[in-house]
């Protein structure tokens, strides 16, 4: 065989080989781009959509204030804000399953109007505010309770000056402020005249800046049995500035209501009263707080002391991407928002189809 | 003697031919920088967000007047997400440094560093503008 022949041979093979490596190696090189690529303009896409449910207030404007409206199209946003990120509290409130007029997800995915997007929205405080129990002191005529508070976000303890209010049946003690370094011992003492279960409420500011508040709260016996968990006697439900408490048993008595926030608190007067539930109107707090609502009263001999916030905070809506992450492009974008004064943290979920 | 050279010139025309998709790979390796650009302009997002966040009711430009430092880390470490280290420089309108301590919550490790720049207007008696620059990093 001539020596141009093996050359040829040679040099031909070099080609095909090359080309059939540069195709494979191609390929593999630039998959995770394209696919970057998809997921990007995705990522991009469900970014714009959270900020616009932020940023929008929806049709019509005032949609949370009124329990019966459903939005045309939805958003959370403040109508008539200048602040961006700024939420409206009612329109919050309506997202917490809690409250007697939350919008269902299929009505606000309805209202979203893309149908081929699925979300997830969770609104919670930016800080946690732990209790614990930690002792328990019987006197003749009185009980001391310790507690410990912990103000930490991800574990990192976070400077905080405390407000602390304990209610129990006829009870409201409003006069504790602390200091902490991100751990507080409070002691609370309370006469064995008093009836119980009773409520320990903290309040966290953020020593740094007024608007990082948060709060806890924790509910013990005393001269009682064990306290029920929350909602057993009653569904609370604040909407503009009005509070709607549904017993959930008939003969339930209702006695004394109070609004707590950092810096002030009210006793709440009855405005309407029927068989299916009480009304009353909430106050106004010109106060970087969240308002925690807490309501007394008796089923048969039962007392009981039931609370909820206004916001309704925290709160989570919207579907479960848990299991189905596999199947879905899911993205979480988080932001820090405002409503009425104080930050929260808002995290949306949209996922959908993988591509 | 033409003939017998043809074989190498099919060696040369393979090497060209590989040195051309060798500069391929090169020229798609770069693909990947648009991705870490989208990163940072999500983290420079977030810094934004947080800078009006806390100027939305003059906090921003107290800290800066009162020198207040270790307060304005605090909340800057409150209000970012947690992972994100921050490093934060004050200046004057002059672009001298106003802040006399480090607003910092941890070294940078990471390649991707966001940069924003902030206005800020004191709301104090005296008007006041300083100029705001904040790098973020995902902590590694």
């Amino acid at each position: 065989m001539p020596a141009i022949s093996v050359d040829t041979f040679f040099a031909c093979s070099l080609m095909v080989l090359l080309v059939l490596s540069a195709m494979a190696s191609t390929s593999w090189l630039l998959y995770p781009h394209i696919n970057n690529a998809v997921n990007d303009n995705i990522a991009e896409r469900y970014g714009e959509i959270s900020k616009y449910l932020l940023l929008n207030d929806g049709m019509p404007s005032n949609w949370g204030q009124n329990c019966q409206t459903i939005p045309d199209t939805f958003g959370l946003a403040k109508a008539g804000s200048n602040n961006a990120y700024e939420l409206d509290i009612d329109k919050v409130s309506r997202l917490n399953s809690e409250n007697l007029y939350a919008m269902s997800y299929a009505q606000i995915f309805t209202a979203l109007k893309m149908p081929d997007v699925s979300f997830k929205i969770e609104i919670k405080p930016i800080f946690e505010v732990v209790i614990n129990l930690t002792g328990t002191f019987k006197a003749a005529n009185e009980t001391i309770y310790q507690f410990e508070i912990s103000t930490e976000k991800h574990g990192v303890p976070i400077q905080t000056e405390l407000k602390c209010y304990v209610i129990a049946e006829n009870y409201l003690e409003t006069n504790l402020t602390y200091a902490s370094d991100g751990r507080a011992y409070v002691n609370i003492t309370l006469s064995n005249d008093v009836k119980g279960p009773a409520l320990f409420v903290a309040f966290a500011k953020a020593v740094c800046n007024s608007k990082i508040v948060s709060f806890g709260v924790y509910n013990f016996a005393h001269n009682s049995g064990e306290p029920k968990p929350k909602r057993t006697f009653l569904r609370l439900s604040p909407l503009n500035y009005t509070l709607t408490a549904s017993p959930i048993f008939s003969g339930t008595n209702l006695s004394k209501a109070y609004a707590l926030t950092i810096n002030y608190y009210s006793n709440l007067t009855q405005t309407v009263s029927d068989n299916q539930s009480v009304t009353y109107s909430l106050p106004h707090f010109l106060d970087s707080s969240s308002t925690l609502i807490v309501v007394t009263g008796w089923n048969s001999t039962t007392f009981f002391t039931e609370w909820t916030t206004y916001p309704q905070i925290p709160l989570q809506t919207g579907a479960n991407f848990a299991d189905s992450i596999i199947l879905s492009n899911v993205f979480t974008n988080t932001y820090t928002v405002m409503i009425n004064s104080v930050l929260y943290e808002c995290s949306v979920w949209l996922g959908g189809p993988r591509e | 003697m033409k003939s017998q050279n043809r074989g190498q010139i099919r060696i040369i025309e393979a090497f060209l031919a590989a040195l051309i998709i060798f500069s391929s790979f090169a020229v798609s390796s770069n693909l990947s920088v648009r991705q870490n650009v989208k990163k940072s302009e999500d983290l420079a997002s977030i810094g934004l967000q947080t800078l009006v966040k806390l100027d939305s009711d003059g906090s921003l430009g107290k800290y800066i007047d009162c020198g207040n430092w270790t307060a304005l880390r605090d909340a800057l470490s409150i209000v970012l997400p947690a992972g994100i280290c921050f490093n934060l420089t004050v200046y004057n309108d002059q672009m001298h440094q106003v802040n006399t301590a480090v607003i910092s919550n941890g070294g940078f490790g990471s390649q991707q560093i966001a940069f924003v720049q902030y206005i800020c207007a004191s709301q104090s008696m005296v008007f006041r503008c300083y100029i705001i620059h904040l790098h973020l990093a995902v902590a590694t």
